[in-house]
Formats: C-alpha cells, structure tokens, sequence
C-alpha cells in the first residue's frame, strides 16, 4: 500500500461548454486533508467526481487508494465517502430512512444499517430529528444528515463538496468542527472542495488552487507565501503617516526589500524576522513615534488573493478576457 | 467473458427506495389511481347499471362493422351483447393506457425526478455497476405499472361480475382475451411506455419536462393502441398474442438501447 491516496498527472476533461479541467496534476498523502480552492467553475467538482471514477477523463492517470478510479470505480467507491454540494437527501424520507438506504445499497445489513445511521445520527447532534421527513430540515441539518451518510461505511478518503456553502456562521462552524474531527479520526484522508478560505484554512494541510481548470497552485499556505514573498512583512502603527525621512532611512538598510507608507506608518518588507529591532531602532532614530510593530504573517486569504491576482495580471498581459492566465503553478514542497 | 450477474440485493433496496418514494407522493398517486379508477370501476358500473335497464340497442351498431369483427358477440344472446361488447372487448384495448401511464409517470420520477431533486449524483458516488443502476430503475418504474394493471383488472372483474350479474347471470369475467390482455399486453405496453420515457428521461433535468416531451410521444402511441388493439383482440387470440410480440420485441429493443446509453459518465456530465 503505498503512502498517497491520491496521485494523479495530467487530469483533463473537457464538456461541451469547454474545458472543465486542464493537465492536473497533484498528489495526496494518506491521512492528509487538501483544500482545492477556487471559484465557482474552477473545475473542483469535475476533479471530485474524476478522482472517484463518476466522470472519466480526456486526458491524464490517477490512482487513487491504489486503484484506477474508471476500471475499478465500484471497488473504489466502496471506499470513499462523498458530500455532495447539494446534500442530494430524497426529501420524501426521514433523515433515519435516507441514511439506511444508502446504507444498504452500500451492503450493509438492514438492522446494521438502521443502528449505524441512529448512531452518527446521534453523532451529528441529529438524534431527536433521526424519524422526521428532511422536507422541513435546514441547510445546516441537511449538511450533518449528507455528512453522517456519507460516513455510514467508515470511508478511508472522504470528498466533500462545499461542505458549508449555504450555512450560517454557527452552523458553518459546526461543521467545520465536525469534519476536522473526521479528518482526525483513522487517518483519515480528505479531499475538501470549497471557495471559503476560512474552513480551508483551518483544516487543510495542503491547498491546490485551480482557475478556469488550471492549476495555479499547490502547497501548503506556509511554503506558497514562502515562494510568492521572499521574507517577511512588518506593519509600523505609527498612529500616523510616517515622517519624511523614515521611508529613505529604512530603504538603506540591507535587510529591508521594500518600504512604503500606509495611512497609519509603514509597511515594511525584510529579509526575515532577524531584521524587526534594526527596523524599530531606525524607526525610533528617525523620531517616529513606534506605537507598535506587527510582524504579519501571510494568511491563507493573502495568499489566495495574490495567486488570483497575479493569474489576473498575467491574463491582462497576455491579452486575455479577466479570467486568470495559464500560468506556470506555484509548486511548493510539502 | 460471462457478464457478471444482476446484484439482487441492490435491485431489491433501490426498488424498496424508488416505489416507498412514489406512494409517499400524492402527485404521483393521485394520477395513478383517477385513470384506473374512472376506467376500472366506474365504466363497469354503468355499464352493468345501463345493461339492466335494457335501455341500449346495439345490434344496430354491430351491424355497422365488419362481420368477422362483429360475429364474436352475435354469439351471444341479444340482452348480453352491450355487455359482452363493452366490458368483453371495448374496454380491453383502453384498459392499455393504464400500464402506460402508469410506467409513464414512475419512469419520469424515478430517472428524471432523481435528477430535479438533486440525488442523483449520490447514487452515480455508490458503489453499484451502471447496469444494476439501470435495472433497478427500470423496475421502478416496471413493477408499479404491472401491478396497478393487475390490481386494477381484479378490481375491474369483481364490479363488472356483481354490477352485471342480473343480465348475465354468471361469472363472466375474465375471458381468454382478458387474459392475454392481462398477463401479455399490458406488461408489453408497460415496458414499451418505460422504454420511451427512460430516453425522454434521461435527456431532461426535471420530470416536468419529462411528462411534456413524453406526452408528444406517448400520448399518439396511445391513440395509435386503443385503435389498433381493439380491432386486433375481436380478431381472437392469436391476433392478439401476435400484436403482444411485436410490442414486446420493440419495448425490448428500446430498453437494450436505453441500457447502452445509461452510463454513469452520461449521467454525471449532464449534471
């Protein structure tokens, strides 16, 4: 058994309307979670539904749990566990009656089945709903009642599709809760498609970034700002614009890649951390008045938007429509 | 290589899933149980009703069609005729639609419907072959069509043997023609309604437009079977054996192609 769930090169699939995914090619680890991000038609749901043989490919390989999604499919899905985007619940059935068909149609015993369902159920804080019609259910209920279900055969590698699209903020956060402990649980592998940053943020390992079907880039949050800013970012609150002679004085540092105003002081681009006490020294020399320094770190919004903005600036260059430029991707080690 | 057997279990669950989801739909029920209803119990009943009154005559009316067609019933006494005639013959050609519609609506559910309400994607993620997907939901829509038919022809012989009784003084019902129309028409015509409304299905997102773009064609099947049936079964038995075949051999042809083209990759780009 080999260490990555997922290994595909190369995924392309075209429809009609065009070209849905374009050459992707990445990799999973087993008991890994990774976020593929990107917005709406980037080409997530049709890499979810490749990698678990639904949909058959143009182009490319993958193995996936050591098996080839399209000539073993069912053996495939017999292991794999998926929420889909709309939680495809039959409304006409009661929360406990969805789970235990698809229970069965899974193989597993009747009685089985109907305990097994009770229980994530339970799990899922959906026990005193189990026997009511999902007709009335909310989204979020819907979303615990799809995630139980998609749990009910103990998966190794689960795809979720925009797991919270739709939710509140506490229900949001819920579910959030509630898949990382599924990604916990077993070692389990997840494969998390969504365009909210923040639930990726918080679960995933590894994010792959995809516009218009291509991969833009791959890695975790760390390693790509890593590769799109070299050093670190330091924000001066001076409660002001910084003097005239702070920016000039900063940029003849030797650590100092890039100084510029913002409307509270500065912000400033070094080599690394090790460069913070000669900025706030040359800061403190220059008579700025050094309310406070923050040594900012990128976030997972940061990174995202400056992938999205540099794809869009290079589809400009190249002549391109505003949808983000064929670039080479950003590919960071693990 | 030997085609890996049907998953009997997974056809018994999915039917178990499919005909629980349509009697628990009163805009699927409703439908199924008007047309039988109208067709199989209150038909009977007023013609049973008229035949005790003696109040119609229709030996003029027999003497109006060809003598082959006509001599069935002039063997019969004069005061049985109306009912011989209605409730022996007429109605058996109509009592067609019912199996018809029946597949009709069940099969615009279970593909199309699957579809509207957005769980189709999670049967294309179970771990079930594309044939026993297709199986299954071909008896979806199957069993449901065969058994109104039969519930409803039970339903129907029981009221036309009471309702007749004082005219006929026996059991008249079924005849050897009923049966034929029973256990060999009326499953064909199931099976051709299925056939066509699979392929409609299929090609459309909700069952709305799968009962609108079914209705263009199956509706002028259906005039084209009350016409043509009726005229075949007073030509006895064998005629109508023979119009059973040939109505089998095409529902069976547009089920094979139905089933080639079922694929999951088919269904999950049409998502």
């Amino acid at each position: 058994m080999g260490d990555r769930a997922i290994d595909c090169t190369g995924l392309t699939r075209h429809f009609a309307s065009g070209t849905a995914l374009d050459g992707l090619t990445i990799d999973v680890e087993r008991g890994e979670v990774l976020a593929l991000l990107g917005p709406n038609g980037a080409g997530k749901t049709t890499t979810m539904r490749l990698l678990d043989g639904v949909l058959r490919p143009h182009g490319g390989t993958a193995t996936v749990l050591d098996l080839d999604p399209w000539s073993d499919g069912d053996r495939l899905r017999a292991r794999t566990g998926v929420l889909t985007e709309n939680a495809g619940l039959d409304d006409r059935f009661t929360a406990l009656e969805n789970l235990q068909l698809m229970a069965e149609l899974r193989g597993i015993d009747r009685r089985e089945a109907r305990t097994k369902g009770g229980e994530l159920l339970e799990r899922f804080g959906m026990g005193d709903r189990a026997d009511v019609k999902v007709q009335g259910f909310s989204t979020g209920q819907r979303k615990r009642v799809a995630l139980a279900r998609a749990l009910l055969h103990d998966p190794d590698l689960l795809f979720l599709d925009e797991p919270t699209s739709g939710l509140d903020p506490a229900a949001t956060r819920d579910v959030v809760d509630l898949i990382g402990s599924l990604a916990a649980e077993h070692g389990r592998t997840v494969v998390l498609c969504t365009h909210f940053l923040g639930e990726a943020g918080k679960l995933a390992n590894r994010m792959a970034v995809l516009f218009s079907g291509r991969l833009h880039a791959f890695g975790t949050p760390t390693s790509l700002a890593a590769d799109l800013w070299r050093g670190s970012e330091v924000r001066l609150d001076l409660g002001g614009p910084p003097p005239d002679a702070l920016l000039p004085a900063l940029a003849a540092l030797d650590e100092v890649v890039q100084a510029v105003p913002t409307p509270g002081g500065a912000l400033v681009r070094v080599t690394g951390r090790a460069a913070i006490p000669a900025v706030v020294a040359t800061a403190v020399a220059t008579g700025a008045p050094v309310h406070g320094v923050d040594a900012h770190r990128p976030t997972l919004e940061d990174v995202y938007f400056e992938i999205e903005a540099r794809s869009l600036a290079a589809a400009a260059a190249a002549g391109g429509t505003g949808e983000p430029a064929i670039t080479a991707p950003v590919a960071a080690p693990r | 290589m030997r085609t890996p057997a049907v998953d009997r279990r997974v056809v018994r669950v999915m039917l178990r899933r499919d005909l629980g989801a349509i009697l628990r739909s009163k805009a699927l029920v409703l439908p199924m149980a008007l047309l039988p209803l109208i067709l199989l119990v209150l038909l009977p009943a007023s013609i049973g009703l008229a035949a005790n009154g003696n109040t119609l005559d229709v030996d003029r009316f027999l003497a109006m069609i060809p003598d082959r067609l006509s001599a069935p019933i002039l063997g019969y006494p004069p005061h049985e005729r109306l009912v011989i005639m209605v409730l022996g013959y007429l109605v058996a050609p109509l009592f067609l639609i019912v199996p018809l519609m029946v597949s009709a609506v069940t099969a615009s559910d279970t593909f199309a419907g699957e579809k509207e309400r957005r769980t189709l994607e999670t049967l294309l993620h179970l771990p079930i072959s594309d044939r026993d997907l297709y199986v299954s939901k071909l008896l979806g829509g199957f069993v449901p069509a065969v058994a109104v038919s039969w519930l409803g022809f039970v339903l129907f012989a029981i009221i036309s043997n009471a309702v007749c009784w004082p005219v006929m003084h026996r059991i008249f019902l079924p005849t050897w023609l009923w049966a034929i129309v029973i256990l060999w028409l009326a499953p064909a015509v199931a099976a051709l309604g299925l056939g066509i409304m699979v392929r409609v299905s299929m090609r459309v997102s909700n069952t709305q437009e799968a009962q609108q773009l079914g209705g263009a064609v199956v509706l002028p099947l259906v005039i084209l079977a009350v016409g043509q049936t009726s005229t075949l079964l007073l030509a006895g038995p064998p005629t109508a054996l023979a119009a059973g075949a040939a109505i089998w051999a095409v529902a069976i042809a547009l089920n094979v192609r139905g089933a080639a083209s079922f694929t999951r990759e088919r269904m999950a780009s049409r998502l």
